[in-house]
């Protein structure tokens, strides 16, 4: 017998709200004349964007549902409302930076260098569709960690990373690079989507449900000869999750697709994807596999080190500052996941989720400033992405540069800025477990701090104490939106590092209820 | 099973059949060799050359070819909900009507974009 | 195993006197029923693809006033058998280049599932074969017209491949045609099941078909007036658009692109001569052709049930004698394919996809959701319903208004373009235009002929 199953939109509307926006705007491209088709796509997607904010603030006044939304599938509580909230504020600035002028390619399906490229060119046409395709990617960025069931999870990796590919390779310049890059994440992307679809398939083998507090149960009760099938789909799921946050080694495309990408949607998918792929690992492992942690906690040990080594050690060697900053993302990526493992009980929980929740609004509101900074320095070929270039940037323009090097000090978590509490948050929670192997693991990710700040430094002391050469790159006049978008980062990197009691009380109060179990 | 295993008659004498008649079909003819008979036939005159293996040629419908599964999907969708539907009631139709009009932004998208006109 | 069992849950055996087998009357044959009964299509279909190529010669040489075949036999009926061996006598040719595992396997891939498609096309009621009660079906499923569906898209593997495995222009060109064709109709085929299923509840044909038995009585002044009970009249837009679909479904005229004889010498089986291979394509068309009018009978037309008048007479449908009805209905439906063989001309392709993309499709979707609505009021009144169908009826009106205006004026454009281009042609026939000669030179009209007399 089949009853009509039962839908809290109230919970929902968030997300509603963003995939209800990107679809009229998918309908302002077909029906909107060309001329105002960006006029009605910005103040649509900001709007929607803030609506959705301001519902996620209003359900946090009202109460935290207890219970998984629309039959079980999506569960709307504590932590998933924190992390929409700092998704939506960072997909607002994004859309800040998307919204400048002489981001996008005029026409992607143009050869580049061609003459049909030309001609778009000079006929100003303009691939508007990167709004409604960005709505689709921040609607899929809140739906994953959201999402309590792993059918549901995959639908929202998907919806979350197809546009993404798109935009990728839709940077003005340097056409070659970024088809590449989205062309690389694209192959890299189906791979490891692909292993998340196995893994939940063999996860179904074990539990004979694809609900995470479905696996929980499953895994309390224990017993039963299907190990194999829990392991090795562990192991896979661990595969699709940690590719999207880029830990090694699953990190080579990160590079790549940084720097080939626009560098809006580079802020885009280093800021708002790591926060939603971290809080879809943090609900698959804490809450579907959190009885089964024994097995999975040496592994994500080995990838943690890994990660955060693989990443501060090969950042020393870039010489393009989005390749460098892509492998401050790496290093970053580690550094969180060792917050994933200092699992115990319930107070253990709480106080691990919130040093994450905190790290990440730290991490991700930093990075969009940094690379909001990236877009302002130009060659006459675009952006001046070489390290050799920024040199000397500090005498010809003291105030970016001093913001840029305030971004990475943040980014190196120097005390007073936000990266030192957010950094302190999760190794504080680590050390706390009291476990030796983890504390040890706290140690090297202290050491990989230094080595990252000596990178971080390099880049400083490259702006200020050296000669600016004659042909050097300009720094454009930033628009309204790009000042907003440096002017909020810088605050809130200064005002998270200074003063950064109230967020990380909210963290608290949205970590204590924990992950519906 | 039962259902299905009938059909498994009507395959052996259906697939037992078919390969009979392809398999004798080169033994029960005359065999007159001609050179011309081992050409791609193209109405008398030679036969246009072709890279080994068959080459590479043009999908104009390519991008109608994959809105065809997306299409074939929703029909998939449509298939259940229609058995169902005296059961699901106005939630299964408001349900639908939000699915089909989302599929439908999207193909007038691609109908407005020329995604649907030949090449 | 678990279908079986949901299946038995589902359905009631049939009690004598209801309106026909179900699924639960399915799946008790004795192995020795199944292969008489499979044994049967099997001859049936070959016998009716003799019978079938037969009548459609006499019938289409009627319309042309000729005679047809009249030669072989009485009314030349063993014409088709002659031709048949004929194809076994016939060299066969295999080009060098062919793919020939591809070139082997492609009439093999296009003919069976054409076959296998019929084992679930119910053929009449419970009858007692041998004492023993069986269905006049081979079998049924939960899933029987999706089967059919499987059926008929793995045919067009056959054809695509045999293009392909060809390497000849010709065979190539018509393979893409076929996979072309098929992603235009397709869709609105199943599309127009749809509705079907809503009103039915059930994909398995048996049911489909006890389904359509009665639909039920209006009492007007005291008479009984019995209502129509077939999809095709209760949900005549899904019919029509059915019956469109299925000449593209079977490659016939006027959606014969792939084998289109005026363009594509014989399109995908070029090179197949006209040896036993080639017999396997003319069969699978055939059946082909004898399946979707199955299908159309099936869902549309009351399966095996005696029409209207007749099914007032309480015998109708009892026995052996619904073979009657359900075979003059396949004839009919072949007539009619050869009727529009007759009539119309073949389309270009981007018509076609055009035609299925842009009319059958949308109309399709708006059919089904209109058809949901009604049902759905039917089981609860509720205002929600109707201020959603309101709002989803007037965006759509609103977003087809725009659409027609910009297309409008896109397509205005266009002819304006084309005149233009026309017009600068014409003036100046040095400039690359038509040669196009002065028309006012004296052999015209308006200039006197002069009659040369001879010697």
């Amino acid at each position: 017998m089949i009853t009509a199953p039962t839908i809290e939109y109230f919970a929902l509307a968030p997300l509603l709200i963003i995939f209800g926006a990107a679809i009229i705007g998918v309908l302002v491209e077909a029906f909107a004349p060309r001329y105002l088709r960006r006029a009605v796509h910005v103040p649509l997607t900001l709007l929607s964007l803030v609506g959705a904010f301001a519902l996620v603030i209003l359900q946090t006044v009202r109460g935290v549902p207890t219970t998984p939304a629309a039959m079980g599938s999506v569960a709307v509580d504590g932590p998933t409302l924190f992390i929409w909230g700092t998704i939506l504020v960072l997909s607002f600035v994004s859309v800040l930076l998307i919204n400048d002028e002489e981001q996008f390619v005029p026409s992607a399906a143009a050869v580049p260098g061609s003459a049909e490229e030309e001609k778009a060119i000079t006929e100003g046409a303009a691939h508007t569709e990167v709004y409604p395709l960005a709505l689709f990617a921040i609607g899929g960025m809140l739906l994953f960690p959201a999402s309590n069931d792993l059918l549901i999870m995959f639908v929202a990796l998907e919806v979350m990373s197809l546009p993404l590919y798109l935009l990728c390779g839709l940077a003005r310049r340097r056409r070659l690079l970024s088809q590449e890059a989205s062309v690389k994440y694209f192959l890299l992307g189906a791979f490891s989507s692909a292993f998340f679809l196995y893994g939940t398939a063999l996860l179904y083998g074990f539990a004979g449900t694809v609900d995470l507090l479905g696996i929980r149960e499953r895994l309390a009760v224990g017993g039963g000869g299907t190990e194999t099938l829990l392991l090795v789909g562990t192991a896979m799921l661990g595969v699709g999750l940690l590719f999207k946050i880029g830990a090694a080694p699953f990190q080579a495309w990160k590079p790549d697709v940084y720097q080939g990408a626009p560098t809006p949607i580079t802020a885009l998918m280093a800021s708002g994807t790591l926060v939603a792929a971290f809080g879809a690992v943090l609900r698959v492992f804490w809450v579907a596999l959190g009885n089964d942690s024994w097995n999975w906690e040496p592994i994500m040990w080995g990838v943690a080190a890994l990660t955060m080594v693989a990443g501060s050690i090969l950042a020393i060697t870039q010489t393009d500052i989005k390749r460098m900053l892509a492998y401050s993302s790496i290093a970053h990526a580690g550094f969180l996941l060792v917050g994933v493992m200092a699992v115990g009980e319930r107070g253990q929980n709480a106080l691990a989720l919130s040093g994450l929740l905190f790290y990440l609004v730290t991490y991700g509101i930093t990075t969009v400033g940094a690379f909001a900074i990236v877009t302002l320095v130009r060659d006459p070929g675009g952006e001046a992405w070489h390290l050799s270039r920024w040199a000397g940037l500090g005498k010809r323009s003291p105030k970016l540069a001093g913001l840029f090097a305030f971004f990475l000090l943040a980014f190196a978590g120097i005390p007073l800025t936000s990266g030192f509490f957010g950094k302190y948050a999760v190794f504080r929670s680590a050390v706390a477990l009291g476990e030796a192997w983890l504390t040890g693991l706290v140690v090297l990710a202290v050491v990989a701090s230094a080595a990252a700040a000596f990178f971080y430094v390099r880049v400083i002391v490259l702006m200020f104490f050296s000669d600016p050469s004659a042909d050097g790159p300009t720094v454009v006049t930033p628009s309204w939106a790009t000042s907003t978008v440096v002017g909020f980062s810088a605050f809130a990197t200064v005002a998270l590092g200074v003063f950064p009691q109230p967020v990380l009380d909210l963290a608290e109060k949205a970590a204590k209820s924990l992950f519906v179990q | 099973m039962e259902l299905y295993a009938p059909i498994l008659v009507l395959a052996v004498l259906g697939a037992g059949f078919a390969v009979f008649s392809v398999s004798i079909a080169p033994f029960t003819g005359p065999k007159r060799w001609n050179r011309a008979k081992l050409d791609a036939y193209e109405c008398g005159i030679d036969p246009t050359p072709q890279p080994i293996g068959g080459g590479r040629f043009p999908l104009k419908y390519m991008i109608t070819a994959m809105l065809f599964i997306v299409f074939d999907i929703e029909i998939i969708f449509l298939y259940p909900w229609a058995v169902a539907f005296d059961k699901l009631g106005v939630f299964g139709l408001v349900e639908m009507v939000l699915f089909i009009v989302t599929v439908l932004v999207a193909y007038a998208y691609v109908w407005r974009r020329r995604g649907l006109d030949w090449d | 195993m678990s279908l079986l069992t949901t299946a038995s849950v589902l359905a009631s055996p049939a009690a004598p006197g209801s309106p026909g087998p179900g699924l639960a009357d399915f799946g008790h044959d004795p192995v020795w029923i199944s292969i008489i009964k499979g044994l049967v299509i099997f001859v049936f279909l070959l016998l009716g693809v003799l019978f079938g190529v037969w009548l459609e010669r006499k019938l289409i040489s009627r319309m042309q006033h000729r005679y047809g075949p009249n030669r072989a036999g009485k009314f030349g009926l063993l014409q088709t058998v002659a031709d048949g061996l004929k194809m076994g006598l016939k060299e066969d040719l295999m080009p060098r280049k062919v793919d020939k595992v591809i070139f082997f396997l492609a009439p093999v891939i296009i003919s069976v599932p054409a076959i296998l498609a019929y084992s679930v096309i119910p053929m009449g009621p419970v009858v007692s074969m041998f004492g023993h009660k069986t269905p006049l079906q081979l079998t049924d499923m939960p899933v029987a017209v999706l089967f059919i569906l499987a059926m008929s898209s793995i045919g067009v593997y056959g054809i695509v491949l045999a293009g392909w495995a060809s390497k000849s222009p010709y065979a190539i060109l018509g393979g893409l045609r076929s996979s072309a064709q098929v992603v235009s109709y397709e869709i609105a085929m199943g599309l127009s099941f749809v509705a079907v299923f809503l009103y039915a509840g059930t994909l398995s044909t048996s049911e489909i078909v006890a389904k359509q038995a009665d639909g039920g009585t209006a009492t007007l002044f005291g008479l009984d007036i019995p209502l129509p009970s077939w999809y095709a009249i209760l949900l005549i837009p899904s019919f029509l658009i059915y019956v469109m679909t299925m000449f593209g479904e079977v490659n016939r005229v006027p959606f014969d692109l792939p084998e289109g004889e005026g363009e594509l010498v014989a399109g995908y089986h070029t090179e197949y001569s006209s040896s036993l291979k080639f017999a396997m394509f003319q069969l699978a068309e055939y059946v082909n052709v004898f399946v979707v009018s199955g299908v159309a009978v099936t869902l549309f037309l009351g399966g095996w049930r005696a029409p209207w008048p007749i099914s007032l007479w309480d015998g109708a449908n009892v026995g052996w004698l619904p073979l009657l009805w359900f075979f003059a209905k396949i004839v009919l439906i072949f007539c009619f394919f050869v009727w529009v063989r007759a009539s119309l001309p073949r389309v270009r392709y981007d018509q076609l996809m055009a035609f299925g993309w842009k009319v059958l499709i949308p109309l399709n979707l708006a059919w089904i959701l209109l058809v949901a609505t009604f049902r759905a009021l039917r089981v609860e009144q509720s205002t929600p319903v109707f201020i959603l169908m309101a709002i989803v009826v007037i965006g759509a009106l609103a977003v087809f208004f725009r659409f027609d205006t910009v297309q409008q004026r896109r397509r205005e454009a266009r002819a304006e373009q084309i005149e233009e281009e026309f017009e600068q042609l014409r003036e100046e026939p040095t400039a690359g235009g038509f040669p196009v000669p002065p028309l006012d030179l004296p052999h015209y009209h308006g200039a006197n002929r002069k009659e040369v007399p001879s010697a």
